[in-house]
């Protein structure tokens, strides 16, 4: 008699491993299983990085993401949260030189994806003084990019069609927020950026201000303020 | 109103699903695409709930599998449940995790005591961490496993006797297990406890693209089958007059809402008692 544990241990080796060939894996009716196994994983990760999967093709994006599964095969059922460190293993592969956006713009589609699963703030004041706390949106999501990483990703991610695309090649900075039941995907400037990073913990509205005041002394910080609070992305505690 | 025959809920169909008026329309979504922290895919649930009964339909808790149920899964199976309160609940007789990884897929296993054992423990835990009954529903099979000690049939019934869940039957698998492994499909569904059926599920098959028709895939990518219509009611007429709520699932190659429907409306019309419909 079978024991159940051998049994599930040797039938999942013989998934993870294609060139595996036994009485179990032998059979032909096991490649349903093995490329169920694959299709999902390949499948939950194009979904999760529809931009790179634009920018490299299908046939590309399933090889890509099969070479991922084997360094990082899922680790729960929930497929929205596969795939973590794609973008890290982008920008370890050699044939990124070629693409040395590829990884950024990998990052971006999950910084999207965490923006649209995140959870709602428990409450949001409408009116705040200097004496105000302020903390970032449980959907905001930000990030500084060595590249023009979030112009290429919006002309890709444009719902009208991929619009012109001349990339300026200088560090770029990018800000998701979700306002209402949708995400908004802005380009922002480094000051507006260094706001941000100054609520990543909740802090007074003096403090915040002070902080970007001291870096970029031109910038008008109590008009970004106004935006960051009007956009969403930050709110009054 | 009672729930009569159901869909599959599509995202890309929610502004029709929302508005369709046919009596004793259900949905049934994935549990795994809903266990996330707020935003859109949660709000739309909430807007789909208020006007229709919901099914939780679950894919992740590998009860076949040797460990217990994850705990965190459990609990955010919990917390969805208990959020979105739906009328049936229900999970796989299959596994599909082993130590730190997670298949995504409903994967086999020889129906032995020990599984038995297990299967039956793993439901239990999960019963009593939810607070209500689960159904259970039938794989798809592929391939012949040694060491088989009960048919799928009287296992299925047993662990209803031994926890108390109650049956989620899909014709289509008992369908495409028959072809697959040649066995009789009516005699399977003679076999099991039919006052335990809860729900029932009726999807299309393909073949395989490699060995044609002696190998069926459960691809949920085409409209239920004649042959699974003809089961669906063979199961009807030997079941007596509460008739489970039964649904059509379609996950791939998704048509416009309203081809659904009219599937979705011939079960209904079935489960009503025109028996004449199977073989339209």
């Amino acid at each position: 008699m079978p024991d159940l544990a051998d049994f599930q241990a040797n039938f999942a080796r013989a998934i993870l491993d294609d060139d595996s060939f036994d009485r179990l894996s032998g059979q032909k009716a096991f490649a349903v299983y093995r490329n169920t196994c694959a299709r999902g994983a390949v499948e939950a990760l194009r979904a999760a990085y529809p931009t790179v999967d634009m920018l490299v093709g299908e046939e590309m994006f399933t090889q890509v993401a099969l070479d991922y599964r084997r360094e990082h095969p899922p680790r729960g059922p929930v497929l929205s949260e596969y795939g973590g460190e794609f973008a890290t293993f982008l920008a370890r592969q050699s044939w990124t030189g070629e693409l040395p956006y590829l990884a950024d713009v990998a990052r971006l589609d999950r910084l999207w994806l965490e923006s649209f699963l995140a959870s709602e703030p428990a409450g949001i004041e409408r009116s705040y003084s200097r004496g105000s706390r302020v903390a970032l949106h449980p959907a905001t999501r930000f990030a500084w990019l060595a590249m023009p990483a979030m112009s290429i990703w919006q002309a890709h991610r444009n719902p009208h069609g991929l619009v012109e695309l001349d990339p300026v090649w200088a560090d770029e900075w990018a800000l998701f927020t979700r306002p209402g039941l949708s995400v908004r995907a802005e380009l922002i400037d480094a000051p507006y950026y260094r706001l941000l990073l100054a609520c990543v913990a909740p802090a007074p509205v003096a403090e915040v201000v002070s902080a970007v005041a001291a870096e970029f002394p031109r910038a008008d910080v109590s008009e970004l303020l106004h935006r960051a609070v009007a956009s969403g992305a930050i709110i009054i505690q | 109103m009672t729930p009569t025959a159901g869909l599959g809920f599509k995202p890309v169909h929610y502004e029709q699903a929302l508005a369709c008026p046919a009596a004793g329309l259900w949905f049934e979504i994935h549990a795994e695409n809903y266990m996330v922290d707020g935003g859109p895919r949660l709000a739309m649930l909430e807007a789909l709930r208020a006007s229709f009964p919901l099914s939780v339909h679950g894919v992740g808790l590998s009860l076949a599998g040797t460990a217990r149920p994850d705990g965190e899964h459990l609990s955010k199976l919990k917390r969805l449940v208990d959020r979105f309160q739906p009328f049936l609940l229900s999970e796989h007789l299959a596994w599909s995790r082993h130590e730190e990884v997670s298949f995504p897929d409903l994967l086999p296993f020889p129906r032995t005591n020990e599984a038995l054992e297990t299967i039956g423990r793993n439901i239990d835990i999960t019963q009593s961490a939810l607070g209500r009954q689960i159904l259970i529903e039938n794989p798809s099979l592929y391939m012949q496993l040694e060491g088989h000690e009960w048919p799928e049939s009287l296992f299925l019934a047993e662990l209803v006797r031994r926890t108390g869940c109650g049956l989620l039957i899909d014709v289509n698998n008992v369908f495409v297990s028959a072809n697959n492994l040649g066995f009789n499909p009516v005699s399977y569904l003679d076999a099991l406890p039919r006052a335990e059926i809860s729900e029932i599920h009726l999807a299309g098959h393909s073949e395989d693209p490699l060995l044609g028709g002696s190998l069926l895939i459960d691809s949920h990518d085409t409209p239920v089958s004649a042959e699974v219509w003809k089961l669906y009611d063979w199961l009807l007429a030997h079941r007596g007059t509460d008739r489970p709520p039964t649904l059509i699932e379609r996950d791939d190659n998704i048509p416009e809402f309203d081809t659904l429907l009219i599937e979705r409306d011939k079960a209904a019309a079935m489960m009503a008692g025109q028996r004449e419909v199977a073989n339209a």
